[in-house]
């Protein structure tokens, strides 16, 4: 039955759409981005600030080549964990511990640095590929112990994935404190910085290029996974329906447990690209929360591996506009993050519009309706 | 003869739907007036608009001559009008006579309900109930539920009377005796509107009927002058074979053995309690009885649904008591669940995945890691041509398909021999026919005997004793988690069936 409102002029109804066509659903989506700049705009505006400018600055980020490469690189880290967090959803999975998970990934890769630089252990050609394994691995740990309770105890993966955030947080902020801290360092909470050969560099010398490579196979392993695969077959169902999955003799434990390896091993790579691409050490809070703006990428995708980087790369351009903008205008970087949250409601209105149109009754016509 | 109610010309429409196309009714004084349909025809929406629960987008409503504008039920009840929902509208933990007075009009500041409770009693026994209006509803069997359903509305005064599917929770027993209920009320000058889609219900109880077909009407006659084979062309749209033949097999080995069988609900009271059966290759057991008295937790125990509390379930002499579905779907079970479009199909994804649900795990559709669509592609488009599944593309939603179409897609999945190859060893079928059209249930009845001569061993769950009686070599009845009888075709009639069926029969045990 459809909601109505009665207002004094009419009868207001709220009807579900039977079908939607992908066109309208594109435009949706781009006049929410559109609508959500325009009450940014109105913002700026009442703080004072010229929001034309600050628009042009927006757009810098993704126009000046040099930005456009810092947009990039703060990219990367976005769009591997939102991959993993796409995957997750899609086994209706709500993991929203990507953060906790890309930490984990910093914590193995930088560990597998200090292996090799105090002990001597691996040689420089095969470090940045134990990197690579050991950071997908304790990412993955890190998501396959909620994805083990719920999937064996049924406990609400909401609040464990989020709760192991801060775990994660602390004991990185612990490590680099204590033990890992560069002992020539002048006590600064840092760790030693990163030979070049565990470096994220191997495209044009550069951690933009050779991160974005990693970002597109990371979406391209996605794809492949979830269109390709048993496995990737299995996670759809069980999040279109896990009744009929049992039904159909799919083992739920094992694909929700898998599927949140997974998802928890990407993030941790996403982890891997901020110490070896983004800032070529470790230091306390290394990520700016980029775990929870991969959750609205991967939501603004629709889930698709191929938007979410794109989508990520959006969201990396404002991160870097965010920083032009404080140092140019002197706007707090955290307006970005205000910026990152209204487009992301204008983005969930829209959902609602293009599942449910509004209808409006005249008074004469739906008299008594 | 005086007309209670005309439609003329009415039209709803739902979003993508025309649900009533310029309908046009009358319900006489004092007669049964049969309202025949397929689900989807739209025969719920229209006596909904005449109960004032829908608007209609055009047409008039005429009740006694008036002309009238219904806005919600409270104007139809004003005019007389009552109706009987598919599933009852009462307070269980009140009595009988709660209920009831509840409904009625023009009440007393303090209500006497003494005079009223006497005043049911005599309602009731002028159609032959023996009811204490005293009873709390529970404690009441479904046909008992629905005299009081009756009685409400006819306490308040009402003389139109509309009947939504009434015998779909009744034995066979306790139809008839609706039937001679409404027999009496029309011989009172009531008229009464009774929505079907049972043809021998239509030709036992009513004096005129209306067909009704994708919204629109098709015919309205006098039943005399009808037959169900016209019934039933009419409701389809094209001539029906009633019967499909029936495959006389042999029955062979043993494929099922189910031994002292128990097991919980999903409320966790007992559903089964020590049920044995045996279902043989090349052989069809019906398993009768009003829904809710353990069919289904039983056809979930055999293929590892649910877990047994007690005894064994035996396939192919393997015992499979709580293995994982998956082990039992590899010993050639196949599953039709009962209502299908939400426990057999996955309703936004593709006719491909849903078809390749189960057999995707399995060579040559993948291998150890991979998915091979071109193999499930050009299957699925062979299983589409073979199973009459229409639609545009293999690639369409599931969502998209009508109900006999999901049952079609059930079936092609589940019997087709997509995992290694073979014909099912058993196929447990769950009310496959439920809420399906003539012809989708034609063609389940004639799959069904196909795979029984092919060797398969079913296990068919219905509520529909007909469609029992016509298929089955032997048919069990449950009660109460209880298998009360077993009967061979050649014994069973509707009348011994309808005792088993009920409360009676348990009680004197």
């Amino acid at each position: 039955m459809p909601r109505k409102i009665r207002t004094p002029l009419g009868v207001v109804r709220i009807e579900r759409r039977v079908t939607y066509p992908r066109y309208i659903s594109v435009l949706t989506t781009l006049l929410a981005i559109f609508l959500a700049f325009a009450a940014v705009a109105i913002i700026l505006t009442l703080m004072g600030v010229d929001a034309a400018n600050a628009f042009m600055i927006i757009g810098k980020a993704f126009i000046d080549p040099r930005l456009l490469l810092q947009s990039i690189k703060q990219a990367i880290p976005i769009c591997l964990s939102a991959l993993g967090v796409g995957i997750a959803f899609k086994m209706n999975f709500w993991n929203i511990g990507a953060e906790g998970q890309i930490y984990m990934g910093m914590l193995a890769s930088t560990g597998m640095v200090l292996l090799h630089a105090y002990y001597g252990m691996f040689n420089e050609q095969s470090l940045l590929a134990i990197m690579f394994i050991s950071s997908f691995i304790l990412g993955g740990a890190w998501c396959l112990l909620p994805a083990f309770l719920r999937a064996k105890l049924n406990v609400n993966e909401i609040l464990t994935t989020l709760m192991l955030n801060y775990v994660a947080i602390l004991i990185v902020d612990y490590l680099i404190h204590g033990p890992w801290r560069d002992p020539r360092g002048y006590g600064f909470p840092l760790s030693i910085e990163f030979p070049d050969y565990a470096k994220l560099l191997f495209i044009f010398n550069n951690p933009s290029y050779t991160g974005l490579l990693i970002a597109v196979l990371g979406a391209a392993a996605a794809y492949f996974i979830l269109k390709y695969t048993k496995l990737g077959f299995e996670i759809k169902v069980v999040g279109q329906n896990p009744n009929v999955a049992r039904y159909a003799g799919i083992n739920i434990s094992k694909v929700i447990t898998l599927g949140g390896f997974l998802s928890g091993g990407l993030a941790g790579i996403g982890g891997l690209s901020i110490v070896s691409g983004i800032i070529g050490r470790l230091r306390p809070r290394a990520s700016p929360g980029y775990g929870y703006t991969a959750i609205i990428v991967a939501a603004l995708a629709g889930l698709n591996p191929w938007l979410i980087v794109v989508a990520s790369i959006f969201f990396g351009g404002l991160l870097t506009a965010g920083e032009s903008l404080q140092a140019s205008m002197n706007i707090p970087k955290t307006a970005t993050q205000m910026i990152q949250a209204i487009i992301f409601l204008f983005i969930l209105m829209g959902e609602f519009f293009k599942r449910y149109r509004i209808v409006f009754e005249r008074k004469e016509g739906g008299k008594g309706a | 003869m005086e007309e209670l109610v005309v439609l003329r010309g009415i039209v709803k429409r739902f979003p993508g739907v025309i649900a009533n196309d310029h309908v046009d009714f009358t319900l006489r004084k004092g007669e049964v007036h049969a309202l025949l349909g397929e689900n989807g025809a739209g025969k719920t929406t229209l006596v909904n608009i005449l109960y004032g629960l829908y608007k209609p987008d055009e047409g008039e409503i005429y009740v006694k001559g008036r002309k009238v504008e219904l806005k919600s039920p409270r104007d139809a009840i004003e005019l007389g009008i009552g109706m009987v929902h598919q599933n009852f509208r009462l307070i269980e933990t009140h009595t009988v006579l709660e209920n009831i007075v509840l409904g009625a009009k023009d009440l007393e500041f303090k209500i006497d309900f003494k005079k009223h409770g006497e005043k049911i009693r005599r309602l009731a026994e002028t159609y032959g109930w023996k009811i204490d209006p005293e009873m709390k509803i529970w404690q009441l069997s479904a046909g008992e539920k629905q005299q009081v359903e009756l009685l409400k509305i006819l306490y308040r005064g009402a003389d139109i009377l509309i009947l939504d599917e009434p015998t779909s929770v009744l034995t066979p027993q306790e139809t008839r005796e609706l039937f001679r209920a409404l027999r009496r009320m029309a011989a009172e000058g009531k008229g009464i509107i009774f929505i079907t889609h049972k043809l021998n219900e239509v030709v036992e109880v009513s004096d005129r009927v209306t067909v009704m077909r994708k919204g629109k009407v098709v015919i309205t006659k006098n039943t005399r002058e009808t037959t169900q084979e016209e019934l039933a062309n009419h409701m389809v749209g094209r001539p029906v074979v009633f019967r499909p033949e029936i495959a006389e097999t042999r029955p062979g080995d043993e494929i099922a053995k189910i031994i002292d069988l128990e097991a919980l609900s999903d409320k966790g009271v007992p559903a089964l309690r020590k049920v044995n059966l045996t279902i043989r290759s090349g052989e069809i057991v019906g398993i009768a009885g009003i829904s809710g008295n353990g069919q289904v937790e039983l056809a979930e125990v055999i293929v590892g649904l649910r877990k047994a509390t007690g005894g064994k379930v035996i396939i192919d002499g393997i015992d499979v008591t709580n293995e994982d579905p998956k082990r039992i779907i590899e010993l050639g079970v196949a599953y039709i669940p009962p209502e299908s479009t939400r426990w057999g199909i996955i309703q936004d994804m593709r006719i491909v995945d849903n078809l390749f649900l189960k057999a995707y795990r399995y060579p040559p559709y993948s291998n150890r890691l991979v998915l091979n669509w071109k193999k499930i592609f050009e299957d699925s488009e062979k299983l589409v041509r073979k199973f009459e599944i229409i639609t545009p593309s293999i690639f369409a939603k599931a969502r998209s398909l009508s109900g006999g179409n999901i049952q079609r897609l059930i079936l092609a999945r589940e019997l087709s021999g997509l995992i290694g190859g073979k014909i099912p060893k058993l196929i447990i079928a769950a009310y496959p026919t439920k809420g399906l059209d003539v012809g989708a249930t034609e063609f389940v009845h004639k799959t069904l005997m196909k795979y029984k001569k092919l060797g398969s061993g079913i296990l068919f769950i219905s509520e529909d004793l007909d469609e029992i009686m016509m298929l089955s070599d032997r048919i069990a009845v449950m009660l109460e988690g209880r298998i009360t009888g077993i009967l061979s075709r050649e014994e069973a009639d509707i009348e011994k069936l309808g005792l088993l069926m009920s409360k009676a029969v348990a009680q004197a045990r």
